[in-house]
Formats: structure tokens, C-alpha cells, sequence
């Protein structure tokens, strides 16, 4: 086994990402379980323990999705044990039934819940903070500012965890999650905790009138830990001038770091790691300054606390933060800067950048070279055509929501995990035309079964498109119940979605092998006839490996990719293949279309569409 | 050379920037550098414009660079070079391959219009063609690594050809470390044998 990149010697300082960073600090910190459901940008925490699982006797699962990863750490907690779970921000609104009666309970083994939000929404649906889940679930937060302190401050919480018998959220953001720095690493450390069920029913079951017990317990937790972190040791104040306070939390402190040294100041840095609650003997320190600025990322959390104990306490501090620093989209050195500079009175500019005059053409992500997707979309389309019907698409969470740019449109709604069934039902009860939902395999296992019983039940002409990949592919091919192995990957049952659908009462199901033009597009044909006519649900499951994964197993196993090519001479230039089936391996040069051959993965689905049949593989494939 | 430096690598996702932020990355914090590197996955892994950071020097570093602060950008394909040129600083360098990858479905742009754009920028600027060099090295996809081999042999970071080769003799085995290494010279001597820039 080769050595990952979070395993080495104590002492021994490695260039790790944020994810690898706190992946690292759960071993030190001896956790035995690990769960999640992939998710930008939290994705690489449970791969990389993934990886090392095994060595080190913790128990890796990908779950099916967060609501049930976060279930399964509470569970091993419950045993006494270590666990953590990881998921993006909108991954916790999944998980928040659980969450909600977790921050009464409370944890007995240390769970430590990663919560990565996304400031500026690089790769979600919105930018929701998720600090807002501690205070509404009595659940405290942390925020770490480097990768270092990530890895320090994941082992740490599980000491603090247990202390507090709470859970905890470790907040990160994409900035940090995804960025690399130096981390020195630390002692491994081994509990042999053996695992018992800690029965205590009056705490674990959430009824009343237990719960109302419960309830005032958490609200005495959070008040303690609000006089306790005080003395945390990831907040610190860096002594400065008496005149400004700056309160900076999370990947904020390095911003303000940046931009004092540019402005040549020297305000007084509160550098603050705990969010939720507030240090109250901390947040007093700093009122008592004539002008506190708080920079944090997103909403007023730190700032409206502030703004609560200074009235509390009596404190005429002047409080400056959402009025300056921007709530929509992440923070920068230049952003902060801008804004210390107006209530330090000491003039900003910032560099002055090299400007292009030239337009340059966008390149928005495409669907790869050879993704099935593709052609399912082109498929789908003709079918739709061949129908007469103008349905509306809804769309879900995946690679395939590129189906949202032309040439496809085919997301008139997308929402979140697991929409496109449910509100694409309350469209088609209400819609001439039948209403088409492309859902992937593995969100159709997180979140679209309930609404594909639901369309069953409710009799709802909905067809149903599952874009099947064989992986979770747009986080980085994490295998799901239908991959047919585990994380380490280790062979599994394989839980098929036409086994589900057909069990869910549908009755029109049918597979199809997404490469098949013809085929894909006549069962869809098929499938929106039974729809209309029925009035009720139908399933074309679209299968095909990932484009990706398909390539790398053929490269070890040393299969030749052929690639294809246009014969100019009968190519008619209708530009069917680069205006409408549009893979990025087909482009125009000139007047002529070209296939890049160093691009071209070698599917051929474009020489069957091709009306000419000008494209062939470069040379003909033996075996 | 200054306390704290900061580089920006773009091109177009799957050319490998990650990685060849990395190998740069680790030779820096094995010199003793405090270093950050950030990138963007997600939606942009594929087919996508990105853009990586590394930036290095003593103390606290945000993990971003932003207008007009890089003191060097690498390019790995024209268009994504032009789209970047605002994040460097108007004395910093600019190393560029000369690859030609317009976006599928696009307005046709004009490479030579793009190139003489790139000219009057007035930069100090290394053109090179590190596909046809990755070529010679072996395989067309060490083309990242002679772009590292060039930037070494620029002298805008302060690291050897040896503090580089010997990260990639541990990131790489047989066959591919054979190419990365050639790679890695075939950047490095073509521009350092062009003499000071």
C-alpha cells in the first residue's frame, strides 16, 4: 500500500489540503468512524480517511446521503466512540431533522460535524452560512483559518466534544477546505475505546416530557461554553493600537493579516475561532474599544452577538462590519483592505491590473469528451421532437446539470438534491404536457426515491429520466449503492434502480445504454406515450460508466482508445455534430469541422448520429 | 526577492495546474517557506477555465491572489493566459505556452490576433511551445511539467532544478517519472538558455 498524503512522522511538516488537514487531525485525535456523502468542497475529508481507513481501524462509509451520515456517527457516538461526518453547507439542511434533536442529546463519544460552506457559491445552489445552524441547533462552532490550525483544531475538538458531551461543527469554506499550506503533523494516537451502547433512554429518546429536560440542559451547555472559550486557545488578541479593534474570524483573519501589512497599521486583532457561542469575556474585551470592526464572510453572526452583549453589558463601542464588508460573495485581502481603510481614515489603492481590450470567448464547463449524458440529452430531445410536446424539464444536482447550456436547455428547474421529482410532479399535475426530470443515479439514491413513491402513489405524469453513471462523478467518483463496491473498493451488493422503481409500483421501466441513439430515443418515445396516456409515472434509466472512469480503465488495462475522425470529403457541413450534439473533442476550424484526436475518447456516438456517415474511427478496432 | 511572492497558473481544467502547483508547493515547504496554494474544484474540473494559486513567503498568507498582485503568471493555453492577465502586477512575468485551445461551440477567435495581443500587454514575457517540448519528453500530457521547468529556469522563484526534481522523484515512479524529469529540463533549458529576461 502506498503511503497517503496524510500519513507521516510526527514532527514532519507536509504540504496537505484543507480537507487533508482535517482528515489528518481525526486520526490524531483516534476517531473509529467516518461518514458522509460526497459534496463540493468537503469531498476529500472521508476520501482520503477512505484511503487509510483500514490501517488505522476506522470505519469509512459513504452513506447514501448526509441525513443518514450524520445518523451513523450518532450512532457510534452513542458506542462511545470517536465519529466524524463531513458535508457541504446544503448538505446539513439534508441532515437538520437529525441535527436538530442532536444538539438536546448532546454526544458521548466526540462527534465532530464538518460542515464546508461556499462563499460565493463556486459549486452550489446558494451561499448559505451554516454558522446559523449552530445557534439554532445549541451546537457551538469553529472556525479554523489555516490548514494547520484545521488539522490542530479537528483533534482538539474531540477532547472539547467529549468534555461538553456535545457535538461540534468545525466550519470551513472553500477557500480553506480547497487551499494548500504547510501542516506539521502530530502524534497518532490510539484509544482502544472498546464500543458498549450507553442505554439511557430518557436522553436518547426525544419525547416528552424528556425533552423539555433536554432543552434547558443544551441551553446550560451553550452558557458555559460561552464563559469557557474565552480561554480557547485558538482565539487571541494581537495587541495593537487602543483606537480600532478587528475582529476576524475564520479564513477572514489571513484577508485582515494581508490587508493591514498593505495599509501600515497596527489595529488591535481579536483572531476569533469560535463563533457560536461568542466568548462572552472576549466579546466584553473588545467592546471596549472605541470602534470594533468584525470581518467575517457571509452573515452578521460575530457582529449582531457583539451588537447583543454590548447592550447587555452597557457598552458604547461602535460596531462596524456588514455596513462595510459585503454579505454576498466571499472576502479578499483587497475587499478587507478597502474597508479598514475608511474607518482607519488612511487612504487604499489598490494595484492597478493589467487590462486586455480583447473580448475572449467563455468557456463555461462542458460535459466531457464521450459523457453519457450527452447523448441522452440529444436523445431525449428527439424524442421529445417525435412526441410533439413542449414539456418542461426540471433538472437536478450533478455533471449532468450542464444540460442547462445550450445546445441542450434542458433544466427549466433546478433546485436541490433530489427537486426534480418533487417539483416536477407539482408541475405536471398542472401541465398540458407531460414534465421530463433528468436525475442522476446517485441523487436519485440520496434524495429521489420518496418523490418517485410519491408520483407513483399520486398518480403524476412525470417521466423520469435517471442519467446512470455507474458513481457520484462530479465530486470525484465516490461509489454509491449501485457502484457495486465500497470505498476502499472492496466488492459490494449491487442495489439496482430498476429494481427500486419496479418495487416503488412504477410501471413503465425500461434500461437503455445511453451510447444508443436510437435506442435511448425510441424508449423515451415509448415512455412519454405511457405517461400521457396513463396519467402516471414512467422510468428510462440511461446507463453508461462514467466517461472518465470508463477512459482510466481502459488505459490500465492497456486498451488502445481509438479516436475518430471526419472524412472531408463527406462531411456536408450540416453541423449537426458541433452545433447540436456539441462535445468539446468536435470544433470548426475555418469552414471545416475537425475532431481533436488528443480529445476524442473514441465513443463513436457521434458517427451515428452523423447524417452523412463521414465519421469513422481513425482505424478499425481488432479484437 | 522579495518577502512574500505570489504566482497564478491558469488554463483550462485537466492540464494539470493542480499538480504542477503542487510539486511547486512541496519544494517550497521543504525549503521552509510558509506557503498556501489555492484552487477551485467542482463544476470547473473539467473542460473549465481555472485558475491556481500559490503563494509563498514568511507569516500569514491569504490563500488567494487578486489583481494585479501576481508576481508571475503561467499560462498553459493562450485564451486562459489573456483571461488571467489582470491578476499580474505590471512588473511581473508572464510564461505562456503556446497552445491554442478555443472553448467548443464559441466565436471563432483568431490565434495570431490573440498572440499579438499578448505582445502588446508589454510585458516581459517567455512564449514557448511546451506541448511540442512534452512531446519530445515523452508524452504530450508532461506539458505542466515543462511549463514548472520553464518557470524554474525563469529565476522568478527561488527554487533549483535539483529542489524541484527532487519532489518529483518522490511524487513519480519508472516511465513517468523518466518523462516528467526530461520535462522538466527541456522547460528549464530552454529558457534559461535564452539568457535573462
Amino acid at each position: 500500500m502506498p503511503k497517503s498524503t496524510i500519513e507521516g512522522s510526527p514532527g514532519e511538516v507536509k504540504l496537505l489540503l484543507g480537507n487533508e488537514a482535517i482528515a489528518r487531525g481525526a486520526l490524531e485525535a483516534g476517531i473509529s468512524i467516518a461518514t458522509a456523502y460526497p459534496g463540493t468542497p468537503s469531498t476529500e475529508i472521508v476520501e482520503t480517511l477512505a484511503e487509510v481507513g483500514e490501517r488505522y481501524g476506522v470505519y469509512v462509509e459513504w452513506s447514501v446521503n448526509e441525513k443518514v451520515a450524520l445518523e451513523v456517527a450518532i450512532g457510534g457516538s452513542m458506542m462511545g466512540l470517536r465519529a466524524l461526518t463531513a458535508m457541504k453547507h446544503v448538505g446539513v439542511n439534508v441532515a437538520s431533522d437529525s441535527l436538530m434533536s442532536l444538539g438536546y442529546a448532546g454526544a458521548l463519544g466526540g462527534l465532530v460535524i464538518v460542515t464546508a460552506d461556499d462563499p460565493s457559491a463556486h459549486s452550489s445552489q446558494n451561499e448559505q452560512d451554516n454558522r446559523i445552524y449552530g445557534i439554532h441547533s445549541y451546537i457551538p462552532v469553529f472556525e479554523p483559518a489555516s490548514p494547520q490550525e484545521a488539522k490542530d483544531m479537528t483533534r482538539d475538538l474531540f477532547d472539547l466534544s467529549e468534555k461538553y458531551e456535545t457535538a461540534v461543527f468545525l466550519r470551513t469554506t472553500t477557500r480553506l477546505a480547497h487551499s494548500r499550506g504547510e501542516v506539521k503533523l502530530g502524534e497518532l494516537v490510539k484509544l482502544e475505546r472498546k464500543p458498549a451502547f450507553h442505554r439511557d433512554p430518557e436522553r436518547w429518546c426525544c419525547l416528552p416530557p424528556y425533552d423539555l429536560v433536554s432543552h434547558q440542559k443544551a441551553l446550560d451547555r451553550v452558557r458555559r461554553l460561552e464563559e469557557d472559550l474565552s480561554g480557547f486557545k485558538y482565539n487571541w488578541v494581537e495587541e495593537g493600537s487602543k483606537e480600532l479593534a478587528i475582529v476576524a474570524s475564520g479564513a477572514s483573519y489571513a484577508y485582515v493579516k494581508e490587508a493591514v501589512e498593505r495599509l501600515n497599521i497596527n489595529p488591535t486583532i481579536f483572531k476569533l475561532s469560535s463563533t457560536f457561542p461568542l466568548p462572552r469575556k472576549l466579546a466584553i474585551q473588545a467592546l471596549n474599544f472605541e470602534r470594533v470592526l468584525v470581518v467575517e464572510e457571509l452573515e452578521p453572526v460575530v457582529e449582531d452577538r457583539l451588537k447583543v452583549i454590548a447592550y447587555e453589558e452597557g457598552l458604547k463601542a461602535q460596531i462596524f462590519g456588514k455596513n462595510l464588508i459585503p454579505r454576498v460573495r466571499e472576502l479578499s485581502t483587497p475587499i478587507v483592505a478597502s474597508a479598514i481603510s475608511k474607518i482607519a481614515g488612511v487612504p487604499y489603492s489598490p494595484p492597478t491590473p493589467v487590462r486586455i481590450s480583447l473580448e475572449l470567448p467563455a468557456r463555461p464547463p462542458v460535459l466531457c469528451a464521450g459523457c453519457p449524458h450527452r447523448a441522452t440529452y440529444y436523445a431525449v430531445k428527439l424524442a421529445v421532437a417525435r412526441s410533439r410536446i413542449k414539456p418542461v424539464y426540471t433538472n437536478d444536482i450533478g455533471c449532468y446539470s450542464l444540460g442547462f447550456y445550450p445546445p441542450f436547455n434542458t433544466a427549466d428547474v433546478m433546485w436541490c438534491m433530489g427537486a426534480s421529482l418533487g417539483i416536477g410532479s407539482g408541475i405536471a399535475k398542472f401541465s398540458q404536457d407531460p414534465v421530463v426530470a433528468f436525475i442522476g443515479d446517485s441523487t436519485f439514491y440520496h434524495a429521489g426515491i420518496p418523490g418517485l413513491i410519491n408520483a407513483v402513489y399520486n398518480n403524476i405524469p412525470l417521466l423520469v429520466v435517471v442519467m446512470d453513471n455507474g458513481i457520484t462523478a462530479m465530486t470525484g467518483h465516490q461509489p454509491h449503492p449501485g457502484s457495486g463496491y465500497g470505498p476502499a473498493g472492496e466488492p459490494r451488493q449491487v442495489i439496482k434502480i430498476e429494481d427500486l422503481a419496479r418495487a416503488a409500483g412504477v410501471g413503465f421501466v425500461e434500461v437503455v445504454d445511453a451510447y444508443n441513439i436510437n435506442e435511448v430515443r425510441d424508449v423515451a418515445e415509448r415512455a412519454i406515450r405511457y405517461v400521457r396516456e396513463n396519467k402516471r409515472p414512467a422510468v428510462v434509466i440511461s446507463r453508461r460508466p462514467c466517461a472518465l472512469i470508463e477512459l482510466r480503465r481502459k488505459r490500465s488495462r492497456g486498451e488502445e482508445i481509438v479516436p475518430y475522425f471526419i472524412d472531408q470529403e463527406k462531411c456536408i457541413k450540416c453541423g449537426v455534430c458541433v452545433d447540436k450534439f456539441s462535445c468539446p473533442a468536435i470544433v470548426r476550424e475555418g469552414d471545416r469541422i475537425l475532431i481533436l484526436p488528443d480529445v476524442c475518447v473514441g465513443c463513436g456516438v457521434c458517427a451515428s448520429i452523423c447524417p452523412a456517415k463521414a465519421i469513422r474511427p481513425v482505424k478499425s478496432v481488432t479484437g | 526577492m522579495g518577502v512574500k511572492r505570489a504566482l497564478a497558473i491558469a488554463g483550462v481544467g485537466g492540464q494539470g495546474q493542480i499538480t504542477l502547483a503542487t510539486i511547486l508547493g512541496q519544494a517550497l515547504v521543504r525549503k521552509g517557506y510558509n506557503v498556501r496554494g489555492g484552487e477551485v474544484h467542482g463544476l470547473s474540473q473539467r473542460g473549465g477555465s481555472v485558475v491556481v494559486f500559490v503563494k509563498y513567503g514568511r507569516g500569514i498568507l491569504s490563500p488567494i491572489v487578486t489583481e494585479g498582485e501576481a508576481d508571475v503568471l503561467v499560462g498553459l493555453e493562450i485564451i486562459e493566459t489573456l483571461r488571467r492577465v489582470p491578476l499580474l502586477s505590471p512588473s511581473g512575468v508572464l510564461i505562456v505556452n503556446d497552445f491554442f485551445l478555443p472553448p467548443p461551440a464559441s466565436k471563432p477567435v483568431n490565434r495570431e490576433d490573440l498572440k499579438k495581443a499578448l505582445k502588446s500587454l508589454g510585458l516581459k514575457t517567455i512564449l514557448l511551445n511546451a506541448n511540442e517540448l512534452a512531446v519530445k519528453a515523452g508524452s504530450p500530457i508532461s506539458s505542466n511539467i515543462v511549463m514548472l521547468g520553464a518557470l524554474i529556469g525563469s529565476k522568478t522563484v527561488d527554487l533549483s532544478l535539483e529542489e524541484v526534481s527532487s519532489v518529483l522523484s518522490e511524487r513519480f515512479k519508472g516511465k513517468t517519472l523518466e518523462v516528467n524529469m526530461n520535462a522538466l529540463k527541456m522547460g528549464y533549458d530552454y529558457v534559461s538558455s535564452r539568457g535573462s529576461i
